[in-house]
């Protein structure tokens, strides 16, 4: 994979992950608001998966050097 | 520039007690908040930069004064902070604005920004794990903890309940329940009363220390500096109903879509013209991991404020959280260290970031120290004002979107300077909005809070039939 294909590829993950937290918020019938673990599925996915794909996403890219 | 360097710029404490405060107060947009703080400035380390060769005056105007916008509002957080300390308000802004004008101005201050953000992350993260570990709750476990109460009330140790406390903004109160309120300042508290149609509303002049006995249902009119004292037990008046409803705002729908919309294209555009180009290699590792902690941090401090002290959230004071939360969950003897670490990082933030504005308007070509003197001095006239510290950022972070980003996705000077320029006035017109037309209908008023949301697209369409696809191509590339 080329290095701008690679940085193209990485930065539309970043918008789809950042776009998925209000698609799960106001989705008709709240899929949100399921509780998994005591917590909110919302509150897993951005507070604490999207943070971590984002991350290490960044860190990928970054340190490849794309 | 290393890629830590690059994003101290971001890390606002503006940004992070935004964050904190809305999910201290369950706010319906905090989610999308707390992961567009991180994820904004990731696209933006990631996004190539194709800076024409000369910034036209346009961009540099309009840079000029969106550094300036996000200067006044670290400047009302400060004043925040020093009311919270005790001191007068104006104190925090003098002593901010003086910080904001000489240390960018210090040699080699840049160069200690990088590790001084790191220091400054791990400071805003460590009151945290010490609260976690003094109270054996994870935050999860608090957070589910706190969607299960009943309701969400004052408690004795509240500062509103024992000595009151001051509002920052101007507040519109809705009280669930009834509770007597002690007005602490003399002046005019508007109620209206709604158990009745149409309402009634009364004004009632206090003097310091009478009191106004409000019924459910009943919503309260505070000016900003009015200091108000609560009683114990009682729900906090616009604070959620219930834990289930703090958990998960009741308003959460499809009609909330453009506000998020606009809330995050303005992150995200705001990082893009505001974030620099940074070196790649192991060592831009760094850049991601401190925004991680940071803003991860932010969701906490909320978490854990929002679960030991709604309250916390009242008074519109965007710091009260930090500085208020650990000695509302460990006391006073082992909570105020924490509390002045927290603070302490969040000055530090602050400084890291006033160092990287400063260096964001030297690379747009105006490095004279008396454009930096006169953007502080701005900032300190606009922070007297009492106005929303959120405000001001999100309209910085706007008009730096619509200004600079036609810039950074094309090389061709002409084309970028048009589309700036369309940015720039489709900006200016959709900010106005609430003045010319004040009660617009709801997508006008999406556009006005988030002038970005219409002023950045046209922009790049401008600066894309100017620079006959080019642009476009420069976009495709990074996007």
């Amino acid at each position: 994979m080329s290095a701008s294909r690679g940085r193209r590829t990485a930065i539309t993950a970043l918008l789809v992950l950042l776009a998925g937290a209000p698609l799960l918020a106001l989705a008709p019938a709240a899929p949100g608001a399921v509780r998994v673990a005591g917590m909110s599925l919302l509150w897993w996915y951005a507070g604490v998966a999207a943070p971590l794909l984002a991350t290490v996403l960044a860190i990928i890219v970054l340190v490849r050097g794309e | 520039m290393t890629a830590l360097a690059a994003v101290a710029v971001w890390l606002q404490p503006v940004l992070l007690a935004a964050v904190v405060v809305s999910v201290t107060g369950g706010d319906a947009a905090a989610p999308w908040l707390a992961l567009g703080a991180l994820v904004a400035p990731l696209v933006a380390l990631l996004a190539p930069e194709m800076r024409p060769a000369r910034v036209d005056p346009v961009t540099r105007a309009a840079v000029a004064l969106a550094v300036t916008l996000v200067l006044a509002s670290e400047f009302v957080l400060a004043a925040d902070a020093a009311a919270l300390l005790g001191r007068a308000p104006w104190l925090g802004v003098l002593l901010a604005a003086a910080l904001a004008l000489l240390v960018p101005l210090l040699p080699g201050a840049r160069r200690a920004s990088a590790a001084a953000l790191a220091l400054a992350a791990i400071a805003f993260a460590l009151p945290l794990v010490s609260i976690a570990l003094a109270t054996g709750t994870a935050p999860w476990a608090a957070w589910s903890r706190a969607g299960l109460r009943p309701s969400l009330t004052f408690d004795e140790t509240s500062g509103w309940v024992r000595d009151g406390e001051r509002f920052a903004r101007p507040a519109y109160l809705h009280f669930a329940e009834g509770q007597r309120v002690t007005a602490l300042t003399a002046g005019t508290y508007r109620v209206v009363e709604r158990d009745a149609a149409p309402p009634t509303v009364r004004e009632w002049h206090l003097a310091a220390g009478e009191s106004l006995a409000l019924r459910s249902g009943d919503e309260l009119a505070v000016e900003a500096g009015a200091r108000l004292r609560f009683e114990a037990g009682r729900r906090v008046p616009g604070a959620p109903v219930t834990g289930v409803a703090w958990a998960d705002a009741p308003d959460r729908g499809l009609p909330m879509l453009p506000g998020a919309l606009g809330a995050l294209a303005t992150l995200v555009g705001g990082a893009l013209a505001l974030v620099p180009s940074a070196r790649r290699g192991p060592a831009a590792a760094a850049a991601p991991l401190v925004l991680l902690v940071a803003t991860t941090a932010a969701v906490g401090w909320g978490i854990y404020a929002g679960a030991t002290a709604p309250d916390l959230a009242l008074g519109g004071s965007l710091p009260a959280p930090v500085v208020g939360l650990p000695t509302r969950a460990l006391g006073l003897r082992a909570g105020a260290p924490l509390a002045v670490l927290a603070l302490g990082a969040l000055a530090a933030l602050a400084i890291t970031a006033v160092v990287a504005l400063r260096g964001r308007l030297v690379t747009t070509g105006s490095a004279a120290p008396a454009l930096w003197a006169a953007a502080v001095a701005l900032a300190a006239a606009l922070a007297v004002i009492p106005l929303d510290p959120w405000r001001l950022l999100v309209l910085g972070l706007g008009l730096a979107a619509a200004a600079a980003g036609p810039a950074r996705f094309s090389t061709a000077g002409d084309a970028a300077w048009a589309g700036s320029l369309v940015g720039v006035l489709a900006f200016a017109v959709l900010a106005g909005l609430p003045v010319v037309a004040p009660g617009a209908a709801p997508w006008p008023e999406v556009l006005a809070r988030y002038p970005a949301l219409l002023a950045m697209p046209l922009g790049w369409a401008v600066t894309k039939a100017r620079s006959g696809g080019d642009a476009a191509r420069n976009m495709a590339t990074s996007l």
